[in-house]
């Protein structure tokens, strides 16, 4: 028979490993909340899951047409169409992964105030819904590079490493900003502004070689920097991204996701108490 | 062996009055003070006490739903809670979609729930509607459907918090039902509920809490008893304050009390029982065509029941200056188990002026007796009514 010792709320810093064996415990409701997540998002939409497809295209229709046509941005040589969509796919995962999640507790105050599950479970199911659709726009991507001609290569292998440190740090924003919409409801909605100032300080509609060199350093702690660009450099050049900007976000991500998950589990023990 | 344990377990909440500068202006408020307690395997408590004594926030640190500040708590074995989770369906999926979601919610495995599905679709009563979403479910089938996800949770300890709120009389009964064979399977239960006759019941302890602290715990009947005390003297302010003095002072009322048949006083009796009220009046001068009443009033200040010297249609009664007492004596008292405040009045019939008002704070108990159910009681017998038997006549005890 299992034993559980409930301790007090200001011990949930030191208990990272029963956090974790707690959520595997979990995994049923996350594989059920994650599919509900998929299957309702466009449930009641007449295009249905088509808006996965839809949404950075458009994305890449707007982009190409303001920041190309008209403001005549640099886009190292490959077709702008293709450079913004190669940014667009991740920063796109990044900020609907972390609008949604942002404000996934609070949406969810009936649950928190009623039932026990390890509340993190809630934002990492959005997070998991943005994988889907990452993936269906990557479908798109591969139609976009055939159309431009731009070949596949053995490095799009290297592109793995990159998504998995891409969820990494949507999850660990997302944790922290999570909680702090439960205690001051402003960040919902300061977020869309700021999520906007985010993305023009990484290399979206620019590329990262626009960028004057003295303000590198600072620029890439920023880890959106390093896997947005990483991306570009395995997609539309085929070559090994470029080691400093991705070893940038690594460690900035390695250093904030188990400080974020740990901040995440000391709010928990509270959260029904705020809500 | 020993399923729960409370070590020590304090919980503090911080009630924030100021939106824009929380950390400023807080106050503190403990629900739950240096509370140590265990719980047996198989045991059924039951928790009373009155609103914010700390009974919920028990329910809550044990379901995790919020940790505590100080001390710690061991469980032994799985916890669930019966509570009613239809908050947790999404409008748009079906009944059987929504059992599977809150079930995992809930902390059920998914093969769990398909095994279960059949018979949580029964127990719901929703069958026929079980695969519309639930957006155009009634509201009660909605609450039917999502208590019964979780009346078959599998679970070593059960919380129960007010199962009785839910649904409508047969339903409640069928939770009734469950709750006992989750019991007799040897489930151990913590539950909640302000209806102290089911408390009693059910519970092989009680436990009586009172501004966050455990202050009995032992035999349920004794310490229900105990429980009904200790709300008798904080009600007895509490409706004191609301009602005003007022009087003339030809008559003053100085005494309400209760008696037993052979004439001690009492404090509380049972529903059916008789029942003696004795008033004391001081008459100064002389009441024409006067009406005593005494009331008896719920919690909520309501009048349940009054007892009048003067039918409207009988004679004139005249009070003589003097020391008076009168008495009320009724056969078969038809209040429900509760706690009720007294109050009594003198007044002219006809004329809206009363002439005294008394309030001192009286209060009368009454026990599980004859009835349990209903509104009221009310006297009654019973016998059988067909021509093959005795026309015997039974008094209906219950």
């Amino acid at each position: 028979m299992s034993t559980v010792i409930i301790r007090p709320a200001s011990s949930a810093w030191l208990h990272l490993g029963d956090h974790l064996v707690r959520l595997r415990e979990y995994t049923d409701l996350l594989h059920t909340l994650s599919l509900h997540r998929i299957s309702v998002r466009y449930k009641q939409t007449s295009l249905g899951v088509l808006w996965a497809v839809l949404q950075p295209l458009l994305m890449m229709v707007i982009f190409t047409g303001v920041f190309s046509v008209l403001a005549k941005m640099p886009s190292e040589g490959a077709p702008y169409a293709l450079f913004a969509y190669t940014a667009l796919l991740p920063w796109t995962f990044f900020s609907t992964t972390v609008a949604n999640a942002t404000n996934s507790l609070v949406t969810h105050t009936h649950l928190i105030t009623r039932v026990y599950f390890p509340r993190e479970i809630l934002p990492i199911t959005y997070l998991i819904a943005g994988v889907f659709d990452f993936a269906i726009g990557f479908f798109v991507l591969l139609g976009l590079m055939a159309w431009f001609h731009v070949p596949l290569t053995l490095q799009m292998w290297n592109l793995i490493p990159v998504i998995a440190l891409l969820a990494a740090w949507s999850l660990s924003v997302s944790l922290v900003l999570a909680v702090v919409q439960v205690r001051f409801r402003d960040i919902g909605v300061a977020l869309p502004v700021l999520l906007q100032l985010w993305m023009f300080g990484s290399p979206i509609i620019y590329p990262l070689s626009a960028l004057p060199e003295s303000w590198r350093t600072w620029y890439l702690l920023n880890p959106m920097a390093g896997i947005v660009s990483s991306c570009r450099d395995i997609l539309l050049r085929g070559v090994a991204p470029d080691p400093v900007p991705l070893r940038f976000a690594m460690i900035v991500t390695v250093i904030a996701l188990p400080i974020a998950y740990l901040f995440f589990k000391r709010a928990e023990a509270t959260m029904a108490d705020l809500i | 062996m020993i399923d729960v344990r409370f070590e020590h377990v304090s919980k503090r909440y911080r009630l924030r009055q100021h939106a824009r500068y929380p950390a400023r202006r807080e106050q503190e408020f403990w629900a739950v003070r240096d509370l140590s307690f265990d719980v047996q395997h198989g045991e059924t408590v039951g928790l009373i006490g009155h609103n914010g004594a700390g009974k919920s926030t028990i329910l809550k640190l044990l379901s995790r739903i919020t940790a505590p500040t100080a001390g710690t708590i061991t469980l032994n074995g799985r916890l669930a809670a019966l509570i009613e989770v239809g908050s947790g369906f999404h409008p748009e999926l079906t009944g059987r979609e929504n059992i599977f979601l809150s079930g995992s919610i809930l902390g059920m495995k998914r093969r769990e729930i398909a095994r279960k599905l059949d018979r949580i679709i029964e127990f719901s009563g929703v069958e026929r509607f079980v695969d519309m979403p639930v957006k155009w479910y009634s509201s009660g089938m909605f609450v039917r459907l999502g208590f019964s996800v979780a009346a078959h949770l599998e679970a070593d300890i059960l919380l129960v918090d007010e199962v009785l709120a839910v649904g409508d009389a047969a339903f409640q009964i069928r939770c009734y039902e469950r709750i006992g064979e989750l019991r007799r399977a040897g489930t151990t239960m913590l539950f909640i509920s302000h209806d102290l006759v089911s408390i009693e019941k059910l519970s092989d302890r009680v436990m009586l809490m009172d501004h966050g602290r455990l202050v009995a715990s032992g035999e349920p009947r004794a310490i229900v008893r105990e429980y009904q005390q200790l709300v008798a003297s904080t009600y007895a302010s509490d409706v004191a304050d609301a009602v005003m003095p007022s009087g003339t002072g030809v008559a003053r009322i100085t005494d309400v009390r209760f008696l037993k048949r052979d004439g001690g006083e009492i404090f509380s009796t049972c529903t059916g029982d008789p029942l003696r009220a004795l008033v004391d009046i001081d008459i100064t001068s002389l009441v024409h065509d006067a009406v005593v009443e005494v009331f008896y009033y719920s919690r909520d200040g309501r009048t349940l029941h009054c007892q009048q010297s003067t039918a409207l249609s009988g004679g004139p009664f005249s009070l003589a200056p003097g020391r008076r007492r009168l008495e009320f004596t009724c056969e078969s008292m038809g209040l429900q188990p509760g706690i009720y405040a007294i109050g009594a009045t003198v007044r002219e019939r006809g004329g809206a002026r009363t002439i005294d008002w008394w309030y001192g704070g009286g209060v009368l108990a009454v026990e599980p007796g004859k009835s349990v159910r209903g509104h009221f009681y009310a006297p009654h017998e019973w016998r059988w009514a067909d021509a093959g038997n005795a026309p015997e006549h039974h008094p209906a005890d219950v």
